[in-house]
């Protein structure tokens, strides 16, 4: 196990360099030219030049990919093209968190209402209730997000005048509402069907008839057996979800006025900004090889069955 | 510069495609992706520039100059800028007795911004930037709304002009201190300019605004640290000897490459110094904080009447504009498609708020690339211009807010000509035209490929009409393309594009930033590659034509040449527009240029019985 586990960690560099190579890459084929959209239209050729040179641009690519490597192994990512003199991190560290925040109260959303309401309808299997609620979730999944958030924000903050319509203070203020639940909601569609098929799976066991038949009550039996045992499965299925939690939420981002790391992503692009998009390349392909990590030693854990080999 | 600046990072999200900021799209400037407009889209957005809201007038009076003719000095016949200039700006606020100056003190503006690239007015080229920077530093002479006075002194107080018209000698106001306190002489000018000429600088511009200067091209070359022409006389008074008589020059001086910044600050701040930058404007920057907000305070050390606003709250961080408008979240905005009916409904309390924004000085244009075929043909170039009927299209596509356009130069600008023969809507002259052309048999035609910059999808509708025009009426047919921003600038840098739309906005008021910058063989920003040799003789004489009547006359020969050789089909001179201004808000408007100045807004206190 340990060495299965120091070995996914020693592959994991090996693949960062690698996703790192195939987004610098990109750069260096893409039409645009970080140089010329800095110094603007009116620029002078020369003018051009004397940036090209200041950022490296005329290097060779290999000779770029090898300097920004090396620096960000020191822990340096660069300064960003678009705003001169700022460190790539300490550009994108207050949007990460900003970002990680709302996914994280966005994804409690999701599970407060996706488990409960998958437990539900399992227990329902068989009347109208069960395929009435699904359907009522797998619609609201359905709706585009940039329906729903002008939706809510003209009933809850134009209308009832409850909410703030844009902005940020933090995932414990009035700001974060309106955005978890429209990330949230239509997420727990998702957890929903897990939980659902889950514990239809565990309403089938014996021990949940033995239960019974030893004369529990019905609350003890949902909640100690059926609810416990049918979560398990769901745990390993967090553990790929932690990836997400960096990730932006891009027009969810835009539309409520939440400057997390979306809004800087996309202008990163329009903007050519080399460094700020590779190191947020990186970033994500740590995420997802951690989380994939994770997620498999998750697995072990609660099936014994399932034994990783070295 | 490229007007309006563009492409929209909104557009490509789809989610406030119709809503732009309420920055205006200026006209300075060159675009950049972070504003919310594709330029050649704008006659259909809503557009957000400034109207002059309706109690701006006594403020707006106000800026009346006197450039008087004058005699200075013995043997130098100069243009005196008069000291009425002075107060320019002040001289509404003294028509307004203390008690009422106290009444409308006070109060913080909100509104949705982008990021500016640069607070540094050196490297300052896009709109963003440069409407920061004309709230933060100053120059010499700024520009006005009065389009008879186009430009009135600063900090300078007046100014002399010898008469061979290449020594400029400034007198500055006295007294005069930057933001934090500390005294700003003739100096502080020369260090500035030299500054900005230093290769470290990198300032992208510097040659194109100051490089008429003695001496400051060979910084900007990394041959000297100081330029010859520019000389401190005492603490007041700069003198400085550009190249030859240039009467654009000191319309130049209202761009920010050529505000004075403070050498304490620049030299101890290092290449982020302008997180705290030291100024000569109306407000200082108390806190930026990337992607999320930007505050601005009043400058109380301003040289004249301070602003009326405590602060200025630019929200960096996005959000549906329109509600946050409703909401009062933010105190004007542009007016999205989607709203703009209910909006204008007059039985709609917003409606109320609507304030009508004039067209700002903007040609729209189709561009030619003269060396790629099929337009390498002027006949037809001109069969294209006069198969467009832009009145019809005006009408019918845009509800009449766009103002069709015959030539460069908008009406309201220096040297408009109202004379000037346009190549209008002649269905049949098209067809001569074109029969004339060496394209008069379709199987000869080329493939034509019509790019334009954004990302939204489709091009404006009015470029599927023009399009639709020329296939009806001569048989060519186009196939769009469209490209974001960055790719765009690329593609016409390299002249790699046969056919293109774009917008362009004057830069200072002189008709030189049409005709001269996109027109002439050798200029940078010329991308058409058109070359007339008539005309670059009739733009380097009125280069150095000291007699104003006789420059206009110059470039409006020119103009007529470039109309006639069909470069372009000019399509609109602006659009007017209509944008929501809280009601509590007065002063909000912009310089005919497309920029805005906030020092005279204020907000009307909320009454509590």
């Amino acid at each position: 196990m340990l060495i299965y586990i120091s070995r996914r960690l020693l592959w994991t560099p090996v693949l960062l360099f690698v996703a790192g190579l195939f987004i610098f890459s990109l750069g260096s084929v893409a039409p645009g030219d970080p140089a010329e959209l800095m110094a603007g239209q009116r620029a002078d050729p020369e003018a051009i030049a004397r940036i090209r040179d200041r950022l490296g641009l005329d290097d060779p690519f290999l000779v770029q990919y090898t300097r920004y490597a090396a620096n960000a192994l020191k822990g340096d990512f660069g300064e960003s093209y678009r705003y001169r003199g700022r460190d790539v991190i300490e550009l994108l560290g207050p949007k990460l968190l900003v970002s990680l925040e709302l996914n994280i109260v966005s994804y409690v959303v999701t599970l407060l209402i996706g488990l409960p309401l998958g437990f539900w309808a399992a227990m329902r299997q068989g009347t109208w209730k069960d395929p009435t609620m699904t359907t009522f979730m797998l619609l609201v999944y359905a709706l585009p997000v940039f329906f729903t958030a002008p939706f809510l924000i003209l009933v809850f903050a134009l209308w009832l005048d409850w909410i703030p319509v844009s902005g940020w203070s933090g995932m414990f203020s009035t700001h974060a509402i309106l955005p978890a639940f429209t990330i949230g909601v239509p997420g727990a569609f998702v957890f929903m069907r897990y939980m659902r098929a889950s514990t239809l799976d565990v309403l089938g066991q014996e021990y949940v008839r033995t239960a019974h038949g030893k004369g529990m009550g019905h609350m003890t039996v949902n909640r100690r057996h059926i609810a416990r045992n049918a979560l398990l499965p769901i745990v390993t299925i967090l553990g790929f979800s932690l990836a997400g939690l960096f990730g932006g939420s891009l027009i969810v981002e835009l539309i409520y006025g939440i400057p997390g790391v979306s809004r800087l992503a996309l202008e990163a692009v329009f903007q050519r900004d080399y460094p700020v998009l590779t190191t947020l390349t990186l970033l994500g392909a740590t995420m997802l090889a951690v989380a994939n990590l994770v997620a498999d030693i998750m697995y072990s854990l609660i099936d014994p069955r399932i034994r990783l080999r070295a | 510069m490229i007007a309006g600046l563009a492409v929209a990072v909104m557009f490509a999200i789809g989610c406030s495609a119709d809503e732009p900021t309420p920055v205006p799209p200026t006209a300075t400037s060159v675009p950049e992706p972070t504003a919310t407009q594709v330029p050649t889209k704008a006659p259909e957005v809503q557009r957000t520039s400034s109207g002059v809201a309706p109690t701006a007038t006594a403020i707006a009076a106000a800026t009346s100059t006197a450039v008087a003719e004058a005699t200075a000095s013995a043997g130098e016949q100069a243009t005196v800028v008069a000291e009425e200039t002075a107060t320019a700006a002040s001289q509404a606020v003294e028509d307004v007795d203390d008690r009422e100056f106290d009444a409308r003190r006070g109060g913080v503006f909100r509104l949705l911004g982008s990021d500016p690239v640069t607070f540094d007015p050196a490297l300052t080229t896009d709109s963003t930037s440069y409407d920061i920077t004309l709230q933060l530093f100053s120059g010499l002479t700024r520009l006005t709304d009065d389009p008879n006075n186009p430009i009135v002194t600063d900090l300078a107080e007046s100014f002399t002009v010898s008469s061979d018209g290449t020594v400029y000698r400034f007198v500055l106001r006295e007294g005069l201190v930057f933001s934090d306190g500390s005294p700003l002489t003739a100096f502080d000018f020369k260090w500035s300019w030299e500054r900005a000429a230093l290769p470290e600088t990198g300032s992208p511009i510097v040659k194109e605004f100051l490089g008429d200067i003695v001496g400051i091209n060979d910084i900007v070359e990394g041959n000297a640290t100081s330029a010859e022409g520019i000389t401190v006389i005492d603490d007041l008074t700069l003198e400085v000897k550009i190249d030859s008589p240039k009467p654009y020059f000191i319309a130049k001086l209202t761009y920010p490459v050529t505000f004075v910044v403070n050498r304490d600050n620049v030299e101890s701040g290092g290449e982020t110094w302008t997180e705290a930058p030291v100024g000569t404007g109306p407000f200082v920057l108390k806190s930026y904080e990337i992607g999320v907000s930007m505050v601005l305070e009043r400058n109380d050390n301003y040289w004249d009447t301070p602003a009326f606003l405590d602060e200025v709250h630019f929200i960096l961080a996005g959000g549906s504009a329109m509600a946050m408008y409703e909401n009062e979240e933010i105190h004007v905005t542009g007016i999205p498609a989607a709203s703009y009916e209910r909006v204008t409904d007059p039985n709609e309390q917003l409606s109320q708020e609507v304030v009508d924004v004039p067209a700002e000085f903007v040609t729209y244009y189709i561009g030619f690339n003269v060396e790629q075929a099929p337009f390498d043909d002027v006949h037809f170039r001109r069969a294209l211009n006069y198969a467009v009927d832009k009145e019809l299209i005006a009408e019918a596509v845009l509800n009449n807010r766009a103002k069709p356009a015959y030539g460069p130069i908008p009406p309201g600008f220096v040297g408009f000509n109202p004379d000037l023969e346009g190549l209008r809507f002649n269905a049949e002259r098209a067809q001569e035209e074109l029969a004339m052309s060496k394209y008069a048999d379709p199987e000869s035609l080329p493939r034509i490929v019509f790019t334009t910059p954004g990302t939204g999808g489709s091009p404006p509708t009015y470029l599927l009409a023009v399009a639709d025009m020329w296939a009806r009426t001569l048989g060519v047919e186009v196939e769009f393309q469209e490209v974001e921003w960055a790719t765009f600038l690329q593609e016409i840098d390299n002249y790699r594009l046969q056919v293109f739309s774009l917008a362009w906005s004057p830069d200072y008021p002189d008709p030189h930033t049409f005709v001269d910058v996109l027109f002439r063989s050798d200029s940078s920003i010329n991308q058409t590659q058109y070359a007339n040799a008539e005309v670059d003789a009739l733009l380097d004489e009125a280069t150095t034509e000291p007699d104003p009547a006789r420059r206009v006359q110059l470039y409006q020969q020119a103009e007529q040449i470039i109309v006639n050789d069909a470069v372009w089909v000019p399509m609109w001179w602006g659009t007017e527009g209509k944008i929501l201004v809280n009601r509590r808000v007065n002063g909000f408007r912009i310089s005919p240029l497309g920029s805005y100045y906030l020092k005279d807004v204020w907000i009307e206190k909320q009454i509590d019985f």
